[in-house]
């Protein structure tokens, strides 16, 4: 995190309120969990993924398919970016024919993310609907996506970072509102 | 008249290793004393003018004499030609330059020797002799006429390129060869054995998958050359010998007192097979480069004796030639600027060779094998000389040499040790590293 | 890992850090391939040649086909050997690739070297799909991959590649990604054709067949050139399908159930009996498909960041 930090947006328990929530939201607005497939977006969508699994079969008692998709190879900023990234395998274990595919991702922001695992979805299947659930909406679309599911919307100014931690993925447990140190253009 | 002062000497036709004074006159070397006078001097120039050279601290010797060019010219004026090629011999120390004849069309017939002397007048650098070859075309078939050739000015008569493969030929050769007194130079290559390879057959061609030429390719005709020139009387002389057995089968073929000389090429003396990489055609040499044991079978056999003299078996290519991958480069490396220079610092500095040793090899050897004047510097005897300064230092590169060619693994090398004064028949044609 | 190579040459010089990231990637890919849709937008806009100056459909149409799922456009060079003894040389043709703009060259060419002597004159990256007798990586991984699918962990398995050894670039490319992957490595075949110079690639070498078969985790048999019959390398198809060919009895001596891999095409009866040479056959959709992912792993890693974009 270049950056110095000016507010906790969220603390550990803020996280658990707004996934749980989410978790609801879904399962009601999908009218169950009969055709849910839930897909985290590399990185921090897969553990939020889990976790909203984990929330939906508390309370409805039905563990519901989960899949990971990693949308390196979908990026459309891979010829300006300095290295060559990394890919990860997407695994998505069932079938998305047919079924509500919900994609996971921890931050949302100028909708490049959403718009490539939109495109990778679509690439692997043909689902009857696909939602978007994220835990912050910052800001500063730049295509006319819009999530379906929000944990917590935010404000932001671009100068600004919003950073997710997840103690699966960083150990700590919160979300920060940092501004940026130096002008590193940088998403 | 010259007066050089005070430089270290090295003549190994007079056992000569010391600094002295020399004085170059009428095309000739005039005198070498332990000191002299101005006064001494100024009696010997009777009334002509006098320029004296300070040669503290370098070397004086007789002009090398390299029994293996290849000029290219006629027919592939490209690679090189007599003027360029002569004029790159002064520039790396040679005065006298024997020139191949595999050129496009072969010297075969004495019309032919003749235009080769005299292009190699007309250049007025070194003094060029051809080398008629052996057989007709070099088809190794047919005898050349050599003593008509010899009437003509040829020096010597091989097929260097190819080999004669026809044993019968080859002893045919030998024995018509005594007319003139000649050597057969023979460039020792069995074609089967060879095959298409591309370098030394070993550890390093089989992982680089580069077609392998053993070793064997070379010293099995050199078992027969040495075998045909016992049995004939002839007069062998083997080109860039470059294996272990190859030196082991001379020393006791010259122990049977078999009439052979032998002469080795200084990147034999340099690099093994192992320093080649999959690009470096710059490396590719026929006969290839050979394992670090042969290379130190020939330094030692150099050393020795076995082997009589070193030549640079300097064959130019262009660039285009060489920008290409491994087995479709041509062979041979463009060697006559540089040679000297790298034997003294891969060999001479080290301790590995002594330049005594080095310049007779280079030069005495030589003119007493082929019976050409030079190679020493006693008094009366034509002044083919070089002045070496061995901290003179210079970076190889496309802009300094005068060779056409640029095919030499020096390249782009930061080198001390170089001829910096070179005469022809007393007359300066090389000064500070710059042909006249 | 920090991707930084320009070029893939030869598995030689490559360390096992890197293998196994091309191994990991081509894992990735091998997935897309299983997908309905197989079409990416990763390399939009960016150009893959191929100069090809021996025949081969199959690497050729691989390539093509890696290239393609990952959104980049493809052109073929077929370069017939006439022209190329007609004086046009390979340095000529590089400079005319270059003024294409490609982003990857992809280099089948007879001359051992030729890959390295391409890619030290252009700018794109150079991707050697066989030079010569030298090199054929993507081969090589491409069978690492597949050996991987089957034995998992390769470390401490034993492999045997058997054949014409000397004039192959299959066994010298497999040999050195095999030991840097940790696996006992026997060559094995005729002193004509696994002769003493091969031990520059630092693996065991035998001439009996049989003894080095028991614990082979994997067969190799090399496609044997009818041709260097007659160049005398060997007496005649008779004794070396004696001597060498992989039968089904042979085969038992393992001890396992060994897989046999061949690169292709067959010489039935001869390196390869018709049984075990339909095992083979029962291998090569899986291979096909192994290799695209390879390929397409390669060139993701060479040009699917901003590092070889050509300004
Ligand atoms: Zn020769």
């Amino acid at each position: 995190m270049e950056g110095t930090i000016k507010s906790k947006i969220l603390d550990p328990d803020g996280i658990r309120r707004a996934v749980t929530r989410i978790a609801h939201e879904i399962v009601e607005k999908n009218k169950g969990t009969d055709k849910l497939v839930l897909v985290g977006i590399r990185r921090r969508g897969v553990p939020l993924a889990e976790r909203i699994q984990q929330y939906i079969e508390e309370f409805e008692g039905v563990k519901v398919p989960l899949g990971i998709l990693d949308i390196t190879l979908y990026r459309d900023d891979l010829s300006t970016i300095d290295i060559h990234p990394v890919v990860h395998e997407t695994d998505i274990p069932v079938s998305i024919e047919g079924k509500a595919v919900i994609l996971i991702d921890d931050v949302l922001y100028t909708g490049r993310t959403a718009r490539a695992a939109l495109d990778a979805t679509m690439d692997i299947g043909r689902p009857e609907r696909i939602q978007l659930a994220v835990l912050v909406d910052r800001g500063h679309r730049e295509l006319p996506i819009r999530a379906d599911f929000v944990g917590k919307n935010l404000p932001t100014s671009r100068r600004e970072i919003v950073a997710v931690r997840l103690k699966e993925v960083d150990g700590d447990e919160d979300v920060l509102l940092l501004e940026r140190d130096d002008d590193i253009n940088k998403s | 008249m010259w007066w050089l002062k005070d430089v270290m000497v090295i003549d190994p036709s007079q056992n000569i290793s010391a600094p002295r004074d020399v004085l170059i006159k009428d095309k000739m070397v005039l005198e070498i004393s332990a000191s002299l006078t101005e006064e001494d001097v100024l009696v010997k120039a009777q009334g002509e003018s006098v320029e004296t050279v300070n040669g503290k601290g370098k070397y004086l010797f007789p002009g090398l004499i390299d029994v293996h060019t290849h000029l290219r010219e006629p027919g592939q004026e490209d690679k090189e030609d007599i003027l360029s090629g002569s004029r790159a011999a002064v520039r790396g120390g040679f005065t006298t330059i024997l020139a191949m004849a595999n050129t496009q069309p072969p010297i075969d017939n004495r019309a032919l020797v003749e235009f080769v002397r005299r292009q190699g007048e007309r250049a007025g650098y070194a003094h060029v002799l051809p080398i008629g070859t052996v057989t007709k075309g070099m088809q190794g078939s047919e005898l050349v006429e050599m003593a008509d050739m010899k009437a003509g000015g040829a020096a010597a008569f091989s097929d260097d390129g190819k080999n004669i493969q026809n044993a019968e030929m080859m002893r045919l050769a030998l024995e018509y060869a005594k007319l003139t007194g000649f050597p057969i130079i023979s460039h020792c290559e069995d074609k089967d054995l060879a095959g298409d390879g591309q370098m030394r057959r070993g550890v390093a061609s089989g992982r680089m998958g580069l077609r392998g030429i053993p070793a064997s390719a070379e010293s099995v005709i050199v078992a027969r050359d040495l075998i045909l020139a016992e049995e004939t009387g002839g007069k062998l002389h083997l080109a860039h010998i470059s294996t272990a057995d190859s030196v082991e089968m001379i020393r006791k073929a010259k122990a049977r007192g078999v009439n052979v000389t032998a002469e080795v090429n200084p990147h034999h003396l340099i690099f093994t097979d192992e320093e080649i990489g999959i690009t470096d055609t710059v490396l590719k040499v026929n006969p290839p480069l050979g394992s670090e044991e042969d290379r130190e079978a020939l330094i030692e056999g150099l050393r020795d004796g076995t082997i009589d003299m070193i030549a640079t078996d300097h064959a130019p290519h262009t660039q285009a030639e060489k920008a290409r991958p491994f087995a479709e480069a041509p062979f041979g490396i463009a060697s006559l600027e540089t040679a000297l220079s790298a034997v003294w610092n891969y060999l001479v500095l080290p301790g590995r060779l002594s330049l005594d040793r080095v310049i007779e090899a280079w030069s005495w050897a030589p003119a007493q094998r082929f019976g050409l004047t030079g190679g020493t510097l006693k008094p009366g005897a034509i002044a083919d000389i070089v002045l070496f300064d061995p901290d003179f230092s210079e970076v190889i590169d496309s802009t300094n040499l005068v060779s056409k060619a640029r095919n030499t693994p020096f390249l782009g090398k930061n080198m001390a040790g170089f001829p910096v004064m070179v005469w022809v028949e007393g007359k300066l044609v090389q000064r500070d590293r710059v042909v006249k | 890992m920090k991707w930084q190579r320009k070029d893939i040459l030869a598995i030689e010089d490559m360390s096992v850090e890197e293998i196994r990231h091309i191994l990991h990637t081509a894992k990735v890919m091998k997935e897309i391939l299983m997908r309905p849709i197989k079409k990416l937008p990763t390399l939009k806009g960016k150009s893959v040649v191929n100069l090809f100056y021996e025949a081969s459909t199959r690497t050729r149409t691989s390539f093509e086909m890696a290239a393609k799922v990952l959104g980049a456009d493809t052109t073929s060079i077929a370069v017939a050997q006439s022209s190329v003894s007609k004086g046009e040389s390979l340095y000529d043709t590089a400079k005319t690739i270059q003024a294409m703009r490609a982003d990857v060259v992809i280099l089948r060419h007879p001359s051992s070297g030729s890959a390295k002597f391409l890619a030290d004159i252009l700018d794109p990256a150079v991707i050697n799909a066989g030079d010569g007798q030298h090199a054929h990586p993507t081969q090589a991984l491409l069978d690492i991959f597949t050996m991987q699918e089957h034995l998992g962990e390769l470390e401490g398995k034993n492999v045997v590649i058997v054949g014409d050894v000397l004039h192959s670039r299959v066994a010298r490319s497999n040999a050195w990604c095999l030991q840097k992957m940790g696996v006992n490595v026997t060559l094995a075949g005729p002193p004509t054709l696994v002769p003493a110079e091969m031990e520059g690639l630092g693996v065991n070498m035998t001439h009996d067949l049989d003894s080095a078969l028991p614990g082979a985790d994997i067969v190799m048999a090399l496609r044997l050139q009818l041709e260097r019959q007659k160049s005398g390398l060997f007496p005649s198809l008779r004794e070396y399908s004696h001597l060498y060919g992989l039968t089904t009895e042979r085969l038992k001596k393992t001890g396992k159930q060994s897989i046999v891999l061949h690169p292709g095409p067959m010489n039935r009866g001869v390196e390869i009996s018709d049984d075990v040479a339909n095992g083979v056959d029962a291998l090569i959709e899986r291979q096909v498909t192994n290799g695209v992912a390879i390929r397409m792993a390669l060139i993701y890693l060479l040009i699917g960041g901003s590092g070889n974009v050509v300004a």
